[in-house]
């Protein structure tokens, strides 16, 4: 059984000896109800996702919120308890690991110490029974494709850990996966590198149309890369939506506080979906939450409060960070509570801490949440 | 995660960072360098003397041409013939069952590597002749009254060193992720046993073949109760018709095991050294350094 390429797919033989034609674009993933416990711990708890074809959708969460667990049943290394995973329509639950057709790149360096960057590109084409000569010649385009042709004769002690995450990314991309998985694969690497392969695998990705599901607990990596964010906790999916949604309209409490930064204030809850805080009435964005009227907490965005400077207004301002183009103040209110309210740069200036301002709530819809 | 260097007592512990970042450093040897220089000579010639002068005294009793005769002395093929083949059928039989079960203790069972540190000692402990009954009640019939059921006697006592060469050797690397990666990538666990993990094992593997070698080419305790002349037992058995003969077999065993082990550590070491592997010491295993980001 040969193997040959033409434009964008690869036509090879299957382990299992039947001729299937996998393309690069196109597959479609859906996670039904999936549940799975640990002992006592539910680590996934009824998730569902669907994925359109050429997508990436990055779970967001803290750590045990069973992102990775999800990511693992999806790579066949763990088996749900209960639900099932579809790639294009067919359930794959059955189906072993290493016949599922899915790239991965894991968190920590996963590399073969014992293979070459290009040997390891090519492992996967060799596990395809692809000839060496066609498989050493992907896998060079590979490499030249991560831009890493000139190490292509390095071994993984010799990469550095970006360079590594690079190889394993295009080791994942050599065998033209269905599904690619990322299993939070920049942690482990320092900031500006980070930021560089985030764009690369973003670019790389977007140029294959590579359904992709990527698993990470930094939030900017998510908003920044995904098509959609799932946020999750405790196993369950908080929201699943486009970055701009998730931060403009968070659905709850959770994923508003998880996403961005939040400010928390005291207010009362009204009847007939407006509540009452720093002195003014404003629409409720989230009327059907289980919070009865009484004392409730306002969240609010640094940016969506207002702020005047003014002589014994109701706050003081007690720290002030520059952040580049803004500037987060930070205020201290009446009854002990302190927000952080961003305003441009030059503006700023003007908030020396010891400032006495007046903080407002502008009409917009805010979110309340239980008093904390 | 954690890179173990040096099991046998040193169990070093690296952190993921330290192999990624600064890896390079080796922190118990570190302050070597801070000791005065004169000591460690010092040292180095008391062991010297210590080791060295023994065997000098001996190769004076024996003379030059007691070494010429050795070879020509009854028994001599015989005996060599025979201890070097029960080391390959022993060092065969050793990594067969010692390899995959360690793998799989580190892949599926964790838990029990405690476990399984405390129940590979006991050959240490249990004295060598209540071994010798518990093989003889459990032995194959076929083969008591041949010499082979001695490898089975010597894979026991080998398995201390082999389990804890090769049990290194796993904690050196990330065993769960290669593993898995090379799933991901379509090889099922033949492959991923053959291409990935034992590769990646050669540093390991030969210091548990070195260890289990030298275990069985030195053994004579067992070898004399069962009534077998291996080569330990045929020099004691000389001995006593011919000293001289006796001294310079020793000392040529001594040595030939010697330049065997030194070829097996040589050879390994150039071979992991190339793919960037540690060099090859009986206990100390190779550990993959990275330069960081």
């Amino acid at each position: 059984m040969t193997a040959h390429i033409t434009g964008n797919t690869t036509s090879n033989a299957a382990a299992d000896g039947t001729r299937q034609v996998t393309g690069s674009r196109g597959t479609s993933v859906v996670l039904q109800n999936l549940s799975r416990a640990f002992g006592a711990t539910k680590a996934l708890d009824g998730l569902s996702i669907e994925m359109a074809p050429g997508e990436l959708v990055a779970l967001l969460g803290p750590s045990g919120c069973g992102k990775t667990t999800a990511l693992r049943i999806v790579a066949g290394f763990e088996i749900a308890d209960s639900g099932s995973v579809l790639v294009d329509g067919k359930d794959i639950s059955t189906i072993p690991a290493a016949k599922r057709d899915m790239g991965m790149v894991f968190q920590s360096y996963s590399l073969f110490p014992n293979m070459s960057a290009l040997d390891n590109v090519a492992f996967g084409l060799r596990m395809r029974k692809v000839g060496t000569v066609n498989r050493r010649k992907q896998a060079g385009e590979l490499l030249d494709m991560v831009g890493l042709a000139d190490q292509a004769r390095q071994y993984p002690h010799q990469l550095s850990g970006g360079q590594q995450q690079r190889v394993a990314l295009a080791r994942a991309l050599a065998i033209e996966p269905r599904v690619l998985l990322l299993d939070e694969p920049l942690s482990a690497l320092d900031a500006k590198v980070r930021l560089q392969l985030r764009e690369q695998i973003r670019t790389l990705q977007q140029r294959l149309g590579t359904t992709t599901l990527f698993v990470t607990h930094d939030q900017e990596e998510a908003l920044s890369m995904a098509d959609r964010v799932g946020v999750m906790s405790q196993g369950k999916l908080e929201q699943i939506a486009a970055p701009d949604e998730l931060y403009d309209h968070p659905a709850t409490a959770f994923v508003a506080e998880f996403v961005g930064v939040m400010n928390r204030l005291p207010g009362e809850l009204q009847s007939g979906g407006m509540v009452t805080a720093l002195s003014s009435t404003v629409p409720v964005m989230n009327p059907d939450a289980d919070v009865s009227p009484g004392p409730v907490d306002v969240l609010v965005r640094p940016e969506g409060l207002a702020m005047q400077v003014i002589e014994n207004g109701n706050g003081i301002v007690t720290t002030r960070t520059f952040l580049g183009s803004v500037t987060r103040v930070g205020v201290l209110l009446s009854g002990d509570v302190t927000v952080q309210i961003d305003k441009p740069s030059s503006e700023a200036a003007a908030l020396a801490p010891g400032t006495s301002v007046s903080v407002s709530l502008p009409p917009e819809p805010v979110l309340v949440t239980h008093r904390r | 995660m954690a890179a173990v260097a040096g099991r046998g007592g040193l169990g070093e512990k690296v952190s993921p960072q330290a192999r990624g970042g600064f890896g390079r450093g080796r922190p118990l040897r570190a302050n070597t360098a801070e000791r005065p220089a004169i000591w460690r000579w010092v040292v180095l010639l008391l062991a010297g003397v210590f080791f060295l002068l023994p065997l000098i005294v001996a190769f004076r009793f024996a003379g030059i041409k007691s070494f010429g005769s050795v070879i020509s002395q009854s028994g001599f093929t015989s005996s060599l013939g025979l201890s070097v083949r029960l080391a390959v059928v022993t060092t065969v039989i050793t990594i067969v069952l010692i390899l995959p079960t360690t793998v799989y203790v580190h892949l599926r069972l964790p838990g029990i590597r405690r476990l399984m540190e405390g129940i590979t000692i006991l050959p240490i402990v249990i004295p060598p002749v209540v071994l010798i009954v518990g093989v003889l009640q459990i032995a194959p019939g076929s083969l008591k009254g041949t010499p082979y059921l001695l490898s089975l006697e010597y894979v026991i006592l080998a398995m201390p060193f082999a389990y804890r060469a090769i049990d290194a050797g796993l904690r050196s690397l990330d065993l769960k992720t290669i593993v898995e990666a090379s799933n991901s990538l379509g090889a099922g666990w033949l492959n991923t046993l053959l291409r990935v993990v034992l590769p990646n094992l050669t540093t390991a593997l030969l210091s548990a073949v070195v260890l289990t070698v030298a275990l069985v080419l030195g053994e004579y305790t067992m070898a004399s109760l069962a009534l077998f002349q291996t080569f330990p037992v045929w020099i004691y058995v000389n001995s006593q018709t011919s000293g001289q003969i006796s001294v310079a077999a020793s000392l040529l065993s001594l040595f030939v095991t010697w330049l065997f082990l030194m070829a097996i550590t040589v050879a390994g070491t150039r071979r992991s050294r190339s793919k960037g592997g540690g060099s090859v010491t009986l206990f100390t295993v190779a550990r993959q350094e990275t330069r960081g980001n």
